[in-house]
């Protein structure tokens, strides 16, 4: 029995596999189990999380593409404005328009049916290069980006450099 | 690491000389399903999904997906137009994929025997079938009709009756498969469903459930299937809305909520089997949504239904580096000693078909991505604060480049 949703992130993986964009991996972690995915990010040039690769998890609903996936970052290191202490990134496209937590965002920056993996990891990509600090996950990393910009910088150089075993 | 993908795609054209078609399979392709469309509709914001599809997305969020313009599912038109291109290439597609691949395969045979530089040679031979046209002019101009025809053909809808008034329930816990009105428990029902033979129980005294089996005078009534109304659930009772769902010949057990769902689910197939050409039977309708049932209604695990709230912290670590262990060491590797040029990350077995693929395509910057028309100008890696106003935009559903969007 293969549902709408399987098939849908079957074809999302196949895509990706096939056609990566640059500085992402991502696919399920086996394939018995199309809802459950792990992805690989570079940090982005010209950030402080350049040099970087960040595993994080996706987790899909069965609704999917109704309902968009929850991403987290896992092993830790990410720090920064808009990722919660425990990994989970909060940004814009990872929400449903009827749920808006950070009313700032504009409903067509928000999840939609038609949003994909691809879009969201590139977005995600996007806010490490770019953080959003009007309603912080990390309280501690916006206030630190606000006020220590440097100290935040080579905090998280420093969480890179231990990412990569150096 | 090979993967083996059964499901047809609009990559598979990639890596042969008809990587052009990439795009075009891409536009036959529901945007919400990624599949080729099915009984296509068009919004009245003039985008196009499956009926079922948007009408899904209509009953969660009231809004096309493309544009997030208000919708209502009561303005959606047929796309027949759409509907006979997809039947004439999902018709031709099988032999000319054939025909790529026999020449991609032929490509590298000769790329092997050469000793010139195997990009630039790629790229002659890519050019010179891009521009013959020879391998589908003979299936493109095969004219189809068949569609046309049988857009007049009866539908065979099974023609549900409110035959019962307030018929006898007995009070066994049990409820009635819809189909043959035999009486089991409620998660048996779709379980059923799919070996049901229709065969109804001989009619006893008592009547089961309101749902008459189909009955060979039913059968052929051939009446076209009305559509069913939206319902404003807040008006309903409980009891009223069980009502309903029994007459309409769908398990009325389960809470409140999942008797709105269900309801809502039956409404979209229902009607999105409306639109179709050749209209599914009742049983195959019911059998649909027993899928739905055990994957998202109530026979659905709720733990894989909370995926959203709920994030395993106990990652498997193990699974993930085994499966990824290369990916990561590459990354790694790459991370470390990396130079200003840009670094490709790839699952190792697509490498080979992107190599060969990237020179095919008349791209002019992103040659890795040939084919996704919604790509970022910007190199990706190139993230500074400038380049991010530009990578929000392309997530925005744009109304021109909305065809094209890859998946992923
Ligand atoms: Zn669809
Ligand atoms: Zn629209
Ligand atoms: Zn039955």
């Amino acid at each position: 029995m293969s549902t709408v949703a399987q098939k849908r992130l079957f074809h999302e993986y196949k895509n990706l596999s096939t056609n990566p964009p640059d500085g992402i991996t991502a696919g399920p972690i086996t394939e018995d189990d199309m809802f459950h995915w792990e992805a690989l990010i570079e940090g982005p040039q010209g950030t402080p999380f350049e040099g970087g690769v960040f595993a994080a998890e996706l987790k899909f609903p069965k609704d999917y593409p109704l309902s968009p996936p929850t991403m987290k970052f896992v092993g830790g290191g990410v720090w920064h404005p808009n990722v919660y202490p425990n990994g989970t990134v909060c940004i814009s496209i990872l929400h449903p328009p009827g749920d808006d937590p950070n009313h700032y965002e504009h409903a067509s920056e928000r999840w939609s049916p038609i949003q994909s993996v691809e879009k969201i990891l590139i977005s995600v990509m996007s806010m490490l290069a770019e953080p959003n600090d009007e309603s912080p996950a990390n309280v501690e990393a916006a206030k630190m980006w606000r006020e220590r910009r440097s100290d935040y910088e080579r905090k998280v150089r420093d969480e890179v450099r231990k990412g990569l075993g150096l | 690491m090979e993967q083996t993908f059964d499901l047809p795609d609009s990559t598979d054209w990639l890596g042969t000389p008809l990587s052009l078609l990439t795009p075009l399979e891409s536009a036959l392709r529901c945007q919400v399903c990624k599949d080729f469309f099915d009984n296509p509709v068009i919004t009245s914001c003039c985008h196009t999904f499956c009926s079922l599809c948007i009408r899904r997305c209509l009953s969660t969020e009231g809004k096309c997906p493309a544009c997030r313009s208000s919708d209502q599912e009561l303005k959606l038109r047929r796309n027949w137009a759409v509907q006979e291109l997809v039947e004439a290439f999902q018709n031709a597609r099988p032999s000319v994929l054939d025909l790529a691949k026999r020449a991609a395969t032929e490509d590298r045979e000769d790329a092997e025997v050469g000793t010139a530089q195997p990009a630039s040679k790629k790229r002659k031979v890519d050019e010179r079938d891009g521009s013959n046209s020879e391998v589908s002019e003979g299936r493109q101009t095969r004219s189809r009709t068949k569609g046309v025809e049988r857009q007049t053909e009866p539908a065979t809808m099974d023609v549900v009756e409110d035959s019962q008034d307030e018929e006898y329930v007995p009070e066994d816990g049990l409820v009635a498969c819809p189909i043959c009105n035999r009486r089991m428990k409620n998660e048996a029902v779709f379980q059923h469903l799919d070996n049901c033979t229709g065969d109804p129980v001989p009619p006893k005294k008592i009547s089961f459930g309101s749902l008459q089996p189909m009955s060979p005078a039913s059968r052929t009534l051939n009446k076209a299937p009305e559509r069913l109304p939206t319902i404003n659930y807040s008006l309903l009772k409980d009891n009223v809305l069980r009502k309903k769902l029994k007459d309409l010949g769908i398990p009325n057990w389960g809470p409140r909520p999942l008797l709105q769902r269900r309801h809502t689910e039956w409404m979209n197939l229902w009607n999105a089997n409306c639109d179709s050409k050749t209209p599914k039977s009742k049983r195959e309708l019911l059998h649909e949504l027993g899928v739905w049932e055990r994957t998202q209604g109530g026979s659905a695990h709720p733990s894989a239904e909370s995926a959203g709230s709920v994030m395993r912290k106990d990652f498997d670590a193990t699974a993930w580096s085994t499966t990824h262990e290369s990916d990561f060491k590459q990354l790694i590797a790459n991370a470390r000693k990396r130079s200003d040029a840009l670094v490709r990350t790839t699952i190792p077995s697509a490498a080979p078909a992107q190599s060969q693929e990237s020179p095919t395509v008349e791209q002019p910057v992103e040659a890795t991505i040939p084919t996704n028309m919604q790509k970022p100008e910007q190199p990706l890696v190139d993230l500074t604060s400038a380049a991010y106003p530009k990578i929000q935009h392309a997530q925005e559903p744009g109304e021109s480049e909305e065809p094209y969007t890859l998946p992923g």
